[in-house]
């Protein structure tokens, strides 16, 4: 890793249901990521990586096993503390992008500040700067609807950098984008990583997205298939995990 | 702070619209009902507006409308007496019965026995409520039958409604129909100028004590009070839909538009939003419909209660300004808790969701 651990998991297990229809989404995966660290991990569908993504989200509970984010450890907070752990130290980048229809661009990075308590000039500023570096100036007022599928996703990473978060958890962020624009995105989040000294996981199923990651993790069934961490991002720049 | 509230309910304009017109449309029943039972309880203001100060009746009477009263003319003279009092004259009142057209009247009629202005009416003349003329189908120069009596129409005049309408008459003509010779309904006292009401009433009592005061203000709180009795009820149970059906309204509009976008509420939530920021935005979506509603009702209210007082006047509708203001702070009240629903349907929106495609 190229800093300090940032995100731990250790022995994370997710079952869902229980006797005979028990299935275990996640089984005893073991991860570490430092800051301006990329980590992809990549699996077939139905391997367990969105689960995976939520429960490193705080999204979902895992069943055993535990997740660190600096020194929190956030399977043991409750859940309004979760909340604002989401908020203050969390990026989430979807597939969907999941921008709010009804806001344009500038609104809908603004939300995520308004969220943090944000408001106002202060709010619409830091808002304009995020969309200005993501190269949107002149998208700003276009409601989302009428983004083209690379600038929403754009929209979404600014949205998800708007409280500075030191986590970025991306699911399939390059999967409804073009060539081009999937390419542009990736860029962006191996930037962030880098230049802002962020960890990011990013779950996919794009090989290209390889050539961005520190790190290469392969799940299947749930579990990290032994050795896939060792294969190394074109940086070169990568530990391997506990 | 961004104005999701407004933007997600803009999204569907039409629906927007309708739902403000059914807030509207429930404000409107809650303030035409409201304004009814207002002119209907104000009916009995115009003993206030008779030439007097105080009344003298028989014990246990409410007011001249709902009770019968006969009171010595003699008391009169012993009532003129008492210092503070400018002058007593008689008052008649009764309820006729009449046809006229086939068509079967009830007037409550009333005679002051005053020496001269406006009610100071000659043997045969009366003056009859407009709304009394207009059903009756007779005007200003007609003539009237009553119990066996002719009279001419001098004069018409308002306050009355469909069920309630007053005609006056000369003293004269009212004695000769209440049979009384010695005996009125009231004695109506007038103050000199500067005496003190509660004083003279006092006085009165101590020296008649076979009579009971009252003020002008008392009779017609005492009509109001019948009124109230008859009608508080069946307003309540009006004002009362015409609030859950607002509320309902309110509540399917908010809770359509949150299901519409819980994937968005999923959304904010996963991205740290807390509940308050969450149902603040479902509060303000309530808060607009239920306002921009209201404000329409009221004025359309307004509207009405016009239109009514000028071509139906039968119907007397009072709006007043501060229950315009009540029935809008309770429609706000009712889009607070119209807001319940879709908080609950937030609260079960499950933000791992989002990482679905």
């Amino acid at each position: 890793m190229t800093g300090s651990t940032l995100l731990r998991a250790d022995g994370l297990t997710k079952v869902f249901g229980s006797g005979h229809t028990a299935v275990r989404a996640v089984d005893g995966v073991d991860l570490a990521v430092g800051a301006g660290e990329l980590v992809l991990v990549m699996g077939p569908s139905g391997s367990g990586k969105t689960t995976l993504l939520s429960m490193l989200g705080g999204l979902l509970r895992p069943s055993q096993g535990r997740i660190t984010i600096g020194d929190v450890e956030i399977t043991a907070v409750p859940r309004r503390e979760l909340t604002r752990i989401r908020r203050d130290s969390i990026g989430f980048v979807f597939q969907t992008f999941n921008l709010l229809e009804s806001l344009d661009a500038l609104e809908n990075v603004e939300i995520a500040l308004n969220v943090a308590g944000v408001k106002g000039a202060e709010a619409e500023r830091r808002a304009r700067e995020l969309l200005v570096d993501a190269g949107l100036e002149a998208r700003l007022r276009f409601r989302a609807t009428k983004l083209s599928g690379g600038e929403r996703q754009r929209v979404a990473i600014a949205r998800a950098l708007a409280n500075e978060p030191h986590l970025l958890l991306a699911d399939e962020p390059t999967a409804n984008l073009d060539s081009r624009h999937g390419m542009e995105v990736m860029q962006v989040l191996r930037d962030l990583a880098t230049r802002h000294d962020k960890a990011a996981v990013v779950v996919s199923h794009d090989p290209r997205l390889e050539e961005i990651a520190d790190r290469v993790l392969q799940l299947e069934d749930g579990r990290l298939v032994p050795g896939s961490t060792a294969a190394a991002a074109s940086t070169g720049r990568w530990e391997t995990p506990p | 702070m961004v104005p999701l509230a407004t933007r997600n309910l803009l999204a569907e304009k039409g629906r927007f619209a309708m739902s403000v017109a059914g807030v509207a449309f429930a404000v409107l029943l809650v303030l035409v009902v409201v304004s009814l039972y207002r002119g209907w309880s104000d009916v009995g203001r115009f003993y206030e507006k008779l030439p007097g100060d105080l009344w003298l009746s028989q014990p246990a009477t409410s007011d001249p409308y709902h009770s019968s009263s006969f009171v010595p003319l003699a008391l009169g003279k012993r009532a003129a007496q008492i210092e503070g009092v400018e002058s007593v004259v008689p008052v008649y009142a009764r309820h006729i019965a009449f046809d006229r057209g086939g068509t079967a009247f009830d007037i409550f009629t009333m005679a002051i026995g005053t020496p001269s202005g406006a009610y100071a009416l000659k043997p045969g003349q009366i003056d009859i409520d407009r709304v009394l003329a207009g059903d009756a189908g007779v005007g200003v120069g007609d003539r009237l039958e009553l119990a066996g009596r002719s009279f001419v129409v001098v004069r018409t005049h308002t306050g009355g409604n469909s069920m309630f309408q007053t005609a006056f008459m000369s003293a004269a003509d009212a004695r000769t129909l209440s049979g009384l010779a010695d005996r009125a309904s009231f004695l109506l006292v007038s103050l000199e100028a500067g005496a003190d009401a509660a004083t003279v009433s006092q006085r009165l009592q101590d020296a008649l004590p076979a009579l009971e005061v009252h003020t002008s203000r008392e009779f017609a709180d005492a009509f109001a009070s019948r009124v109230n009795a008859g009608f508080l009820a069946v307003v309540g149970v009006l004002v009362g839909i015409g609030f859950v059906v607002g509320g309902a309204v309110i509540a399917l509009t908010t809770y359509t538009a949150t299901v519409e976008r819980s994937r968005e509420f999923g959304v904010l939530k996963a991205i740290g939003a807390s509940g308050r920021f969450l149902y603040g935005i479902v509060l303000r979506q309530s808060l607009v419909v239920g306002a921009v509603g209201a404000a329409l009702g009221v004025a359309a209210s307004a509207a009405v209660a016009n239109l009514v007082k000028r071509d139906v006047p039968e119907f007397i509708t009072v709006l007043t300004l501060r229950d315009a203001v009540a029935v809008f702070v309770l429609a706000l009240a009712t889009a607070v808790v119209a807001s319940y629903v879709p908080v609950r349907r937030i609260e079960r929106i499950d933000p791992a969701e989002v990482f679905r495609p």
